[in-house]
């Protein structure tokens, strides 16, 4: 151990152990602390004016503007953001709080970790490629197929807050998010890259896979050419969907058979870039991806005929069209942060658990069919199955649809904000609104909706009033009023399968 | 999926024999796992091995990093530094192993080649010849690492993009030099700079970049 005493530009004093690499990136080199609580990443470049001005608004006001607010504290988690500014012999470092420990690996790899893995950093990738997840990570690393939707509801979340308080990431990819998809955590870091828009200009144009493709078009224009494109909010929402889209599919969008030069490297500019083109185009299949070139590990999910991407539902569909065929080429059209994070959350509640225990996936998206299977392992589902349609109240007994549905599943639960219209499942929750209301069980060959504390729900066919602490058995066409207020929902049941 | 094919040319003449090259041994070891610890690496990386000294072996045809097994590697007790007969057998086997673009099917990243030598050429007439050749092979990148006293860093610089030298040959050395050699060829899955030109990763402390 070798401790240094420092102190940061505010006054802080913090103990480093400049004897204990935590690791090096691009651009700096990062120690822990003596508790370990906190690294300091020194840069190697001491940084320019800009970037200095642009440090110091990161740990003061953009900082105090996310955490420093009522309900800060549910960022925290999220963000790895840095706190202070140390400056030593000349040399720029910046403290951040140290990476939680479920980000690194706990089993690592297959067979007695033979990678050598356990205890590395969990990198995005591991988990984007079909082939790691089916021949290298060890089972309890995976997770399931609904925590990954978990896992992309927080980096939506986390990445709408930066947008919301007008910052753009600029650099998201696997690198700079931690994921955590056994325990559906997630969290942004290399927050020291933030653009403001026509304030700070990027340092980095992004990591390939997830540079948008007006900016991969632009990349050889000098800095300063106004036709030359640079990561800003649009971008991230571009970066966004391609992250989501490959935490659930394993594939990358853009990434097809289509050959646009000889030369591979000029061809991974325009297929990035310029000639981008979604390897699910409904009406150009030229860019199809290619299940035949493919090592078998890459199997089922290489194949777009088998595992299309309407496998996860029809609101992600929607968003996945605005990202990869309309709004591809152009920027303002594709979908916003907050778009992909209600489809998300919507789609969370059309999941099935698959009947098949050996399933890798364990959970699938109901796709509206009398008869759902898991489209993964193709187990087909058994018994009825309810399916629950959301109205809404508009007033004077007026229910329109929500096009929101609800799958039940036993010991599926039923929340504040499928009661409510005026409640949606964000970081703004209050603690009350983020405890069930009653749950759904099946019990005796039949589907059981229990109550638990919902004061005003009523059988609207009957007219019979169902008190908290009692339940109801769920029947096709059925309508239960889940609340009589103002954004109250009414639900419509369709029981599939039967 | 492109693959990324690397090259690794190693010089196995009699100066190498002992210390020299059993540390080369120990950073190829260290080198694969370390980029097996990549999942960036683990997906696309090839690697072959050629060593050289009077004779030129493929001690490793181009292999995924995924399976592959580090082969031995042996050198005589005395003998020549055939580079140039090495860079004819490397041209031969990257015309048949690195794929084209051809009708639907995607072809490999440009290759990548390394070559280290604690000398110089001894069929240099031949080197000079085969230099261009290698040229033609549309390399990505060509570095050259010239290690221990003897190394003639002059020779290199036709061939290389960029040549590297190593002061002593201890396992610390070539350590870095191939810890450097895992960055360069993971250089491609990691933040872009604002500017166009990609750049490698700046060299370990003992290692001397010369251009």
């Amino acid at each position: 151990m070798s401790i240094v005493k420092l102190k940061a530009t505010d006054g802080t004093e913090f103990e480093f152990d400049s004897a204990n690499q935590a690791g090096s990136g691009g651009m700096k080199d990062v120690y822990f602390s003596k508790d370990k609580k906190q690294v300091v990443g020194w840069y190697r470049k001491k940084p320019d004016y800009n970037s200095m001005e642009r440090l110091r608004n990161i740990v003061g006001v953009y900082r105090e503007r996310i955490f420093q607010q009522e309900g800060g504290a549910y960022w925290e988690p999220l963000f790895c953001w840095p706190t202070h500014i140390i400056e030593d012999q000349g040399h720029i470092g910046i403290v951040m709080p140290t990476y939680k420990s479920h980000f690194f690996f706990q089993y690592g790899s297959k067979n007695d970790d033979f990678l050598s893995i356990k205890g590395k950093e969990k990198e995005g990738k591991w988990f984007a490629s079909a082939n790691h997840q089916q021949k290298h990570l060890d089972p309890r690393e995976r997770g399931n197929w609904l925590s990954y939707f978990t896992t992309c509801i927080k980096i939506a979340r986390s990445v709408g807050r930066l947008h919301m308080a007008g910052l753009a990431h600029s650099d998201l990819s696997y690198k700079n998010v931690l994921v955590d998809p056994a325990g559906g955590n997630a969290c942004i870091i290399d927050i020291d890259t933030l653009v403001v828009p026509g304030r700070y200009p990027p340092d980095v144009v992004g990591t390939p896979d997830f540079i948008a493709p007006e900016v991969m078009a632009t990349l050889k224009l000098p800095v300063g050419d106004p036709k030359k494109h640079l990561p800003r909010i649009e971008t991230d929402r571009h970066a966004l969907a391609v992250l989501v889209y490959m935490y659930l599919l394993y594939r990358h969008p853009l990434r097809g058979r289509k050959i646009h030069d000889a030369d591979p490297q000029k061809d991974e500019e325009l297929g990035m870039g310029e000639k981008a083109l979604f390897i699910e185009h409904p009406t150009d299949s030229s860019n199809r991806s290619d299940p035949t070139s493919v090592k078998p590990g890459f199997l089922p999910f290489a194949d777009t005929a088998k595992i299309p991407y309407t496998v996860c539902g029809p609101y992600l569909k929607e968003v996945f069209d605005k990202a990869f065929i309309t709004g591809l080429h152009s920027p303002d059209q594709r979908p916003t942060v907050q778009d992909m994070e209600t489809a998300l959350v919507k789609t969370v509640d059309l999941a099935q658990p698959c009947a098949n225990p050996n399933c890798d996936q364990k959970w699938f998206v109901f796709d509206n069919s009398t008869k759902p299977r898991c489209p993964f392992c193709g187990t087909a589902f058994v018994g009825p199955l309810p399916v629950l349609n959301l109205y809404s109240s508009r007033g004077g007994g007026k229910f329109l649809p929500d096009n929101h549905r609800l799958m039940v599943y036993s010991n599926q639960y039923l929340y504040p904000w499928h009661v409510s219209r005026l409640v949606f499942p964000s970081a703004r929750l209050t603690e009350a609104q983020r405890k069930p209301v009653g749950y759904f069980v099946f019990h005796g060959g039949k589907w059981l909706l229990v109550n638990q504390t919902l004061p005003g729900l009523k059988d609207v066919g009957t007219g019979e009033a169902i008190l908290p602490g009692s339940r109801v058995e769920l029947k096709n066409d059925q309508k239960l009023l889940l609340s009589p207020e103002e954004g109250g929902r009414l639900v419509h049941i369709q029981m599939a399968n039967v | 999926m492109r693959r990324l094919p690397v090259y690794l040319l190693i010089d196995t003449s009699g100066s190498m024999k002992g210390e020299p090259l059993e540390s080369v041994k120990v950073g190829l070891q260290a080198m694969l796992s370390g980029l097996r610890q990549d999942p960036h690496a683990l997906e696309s990386l090839h690697l072959s091995i050629i060593t050289f000294d009077r004779d030129v072996k493929v001690v490793l045809p181009l292999s995924s990093l995924e399976t592959l097994q580090l082969p031995p590697i042996v050198c005589p007790d005395s003998g020549p530094t055939n580079l140039g007969a090495a860079l004819e057998v490397l041209c031969q086997r990257v015309d048949t192993e690195v794929l084209k673009s051809q009708g639907e099917n995607k072809g490999d990243w440009k290759p990548i080649l390394f070559v280290m030598t604690d000398g110089s050429p001894s069929d240099i007439m031949l080197y000079k010849e085969t230099v261009p050749q290698v040229k033609k092979r549309g390399f990505a990148s060509i570095i050259a690492c010239a290690a221990g006293p003897k190394a003639k860093k002059d020779e290199l610089l036709p061939l290389a993009d960029h040549v590297v030298t190593l002061d002593t040959m201890d396992s610390g050395s070539f350590l870095s030099f191939f810890r450097w050699v895992s960055s360069s060829v993971a250089a491609g899955n990691v933040s872009m700079g604002a500017s166009t030109e990609i750049h490698l990763p700046p060299p370990p402390p003992e290692v001397n970049l010369v251009f």
